[in-house]
């Protein structure tokens, strides 16, 4: 499981469009979003975290989208297919590698902008706290859509991925209200957690599946 | 050969039901004659999901057992889900100015149905993007199964957030909050539209079982 584990880290590293471009992108739009409007109107950090969530979903879709591409193209996933016959082990070592080198970049990219934008630095843990569980949920969703979609390109992964994840914006819209009033930030959080830890452990038996689908 | 007295008598049914709801139920004490359209919004929001609970049970079936019917059947049920959930979520936009104002609200009953809209259209798309059709029917059932997440959330979602969506009338465990007067045409539109959609699923599944194995022997002698 630990070579697995240094495989895919050594991997990801050497791969640097699929794990610095997310991370650039994430920057960019934040950026951008203060830009595009009329700051003196608004007040900026109530509805900055919207965008935060937002470049969320959209970045998490575009780290994950060939998170198995690869693979399959070059004959990796071929290769495991015929050894193992089972992904999980390897579905559950990338979604956890990728949530490592690109989730917890981005939820610290994200609270750092939040700071930016008139958070105040008390609520930043919590922002990054938040915003980690959700790269979690997200990362697990996205990668199920890549997998369905494999071959096809990533509008299908995003057309059959995208409705699974809205419920996750709903909580998260929750958690974000429960930061800004300081009431039941616990309960949102272990609920967001809890989504996080059953996706991690049924979404790569799925994933498994699916991938054996794609090479039988 | 039971099909067309299955048809004819959910569209018996259907008419008894809205001539019943539309023309001789009394008026609504609050919402006057605007209510009516529960007639038609009522049981096309029960089948949006029944339709896919159904399609997730075939898929079920499916990836369990590999029975090759139970693909087919959600492949032909999947475009009556789109149909059906399309005019629930239409006839609730309509039933939205006179009750709360608006066309549309980013409620959590509302915004739930829209994602069971987007995953029947997604279900299709996946279905048609893969030439080789056995596999496209296993990776349609694994997103079916998989999407059924999204039927207990629009269940409770008039339980778990505070929305504008008025709780279930009818529930199964509990008595109706409904008058009878406005029940019975009510169950009889509901009765109505599943013998109809019934009729309707087993009309194109059976064409496209046709379709899908018109290779086979059995099709080529079929009279």
């Amino acid at each position: 499981m630990f070579n697995l584990l240094f495989a895919e880290a050594f991997k990801l590293r050497h791969r640097l469009r699929a794990w610095l471009g997310p991370l650039l992108i994430m920057v960019l739009v934040l950026i951008a979003f203060p830009l595009s409007i009329d700051v003196s109107q608004y007040d900026l950090n109530k509805f900055y975290f919207s965008i935060i969530v937002i470049s969320l979903l959209m970045i998490s879709f575009l780290a994950t989208e060939s998170i198995f591409s690869e693979d399959y193209e070059d004959g990796s996933l071929e290769q495991i297919y015929l050894e193992e016959k089972d992904f999980y082990k390897v579905a559950l070592t990338k979604i956890s590698i990728y949530v490592f080198f690109i989730g917890i970049p981005m939820s610290l990219i994200g609270s750092v902008f939040s700071f930016a934008n008139g958070v105040s630095a008390d609520e930043l843990p919590k922002i990054f706290v938040v915003l980690l569980f959700s790269t979690l949920i997200l990362f697990n969703l996205f990668a199920f859509g890549s997998a369905l979609s494999l071959n096809k390109g990533a509008m299908l992964g995003v057309l059959v991925s995208l409705p699974l994840t809205l419920p996750v914006i709903v909580l998260l819209g929750r958690a974000v209200r429960t930061i800004q009033y300081g009431e039941g930030f616990l309960e949102v959080l272990a609920l967001l957690l809890g989504v996080g830890l059953i996706l991690m452990a049924i979404m790569p038996l799925i994933i498994s599946a699916t991938l054996k689908t794609h090479l039988e | 050969m039971y099909l067309p007295y299955v048809m004819y008598l959910g569209f018996f049914l259907l008419a008894i039901g809205w001539v019943w709801g539309l023309g001789f139920a009394p008026q609504d004490a609050i919402q006057g004659n605007s209510y009516r359209i529960i007639f038609l919004h009522v049981p096309a929001s029960i089948f949006a999901q029944l339709i896919y609970f159904f399609m997730a049970v075939c898929a079920l079936m499916h990836l369990v057992w590999r029975v090759k019917l139970a693909a087919y059947l959600i492949k032909s049920a999947a475009p009556v889900g789109v149909i059906i959930t399309f005019i629930a979520l239409f006839s609730g936009s309509i039933w939205g100015i006179p009750t709360w104002g608006t066309w549309w609200q980013w409620d959590a009953r509302i915004t739930s149905t829209l994602i069971l809209f987007i995953m029947y259209l997604g279900i299709l798309t996946l279905h048609s993007s893969f030439s080789n059709l056995e596999k496209a029917d296993r990776l349609m059932s694994i997103l079916v199964v998989v999407g059924v997440v999204n039927i207990p959330i629009i269940k409770k979602s008039v339980d778990w957030w505070s929305t504008l969506h008025q709780p279930a009338s009818i529930t199964i465990s509990e008595a109706p909050s409904i008058d009878s007067s406005m029940l019975y045409p009510l169950l009889v539109s509901i009765s109505g539209m599943g013998l109809t959609l019934i009729a309707l699923g087993i009309l194109i599944s059976r064409l496209y079982i046709f379709t899908r194995e018109k290779n086979k022997k059995w099709v080529q002698n079929y009279e």
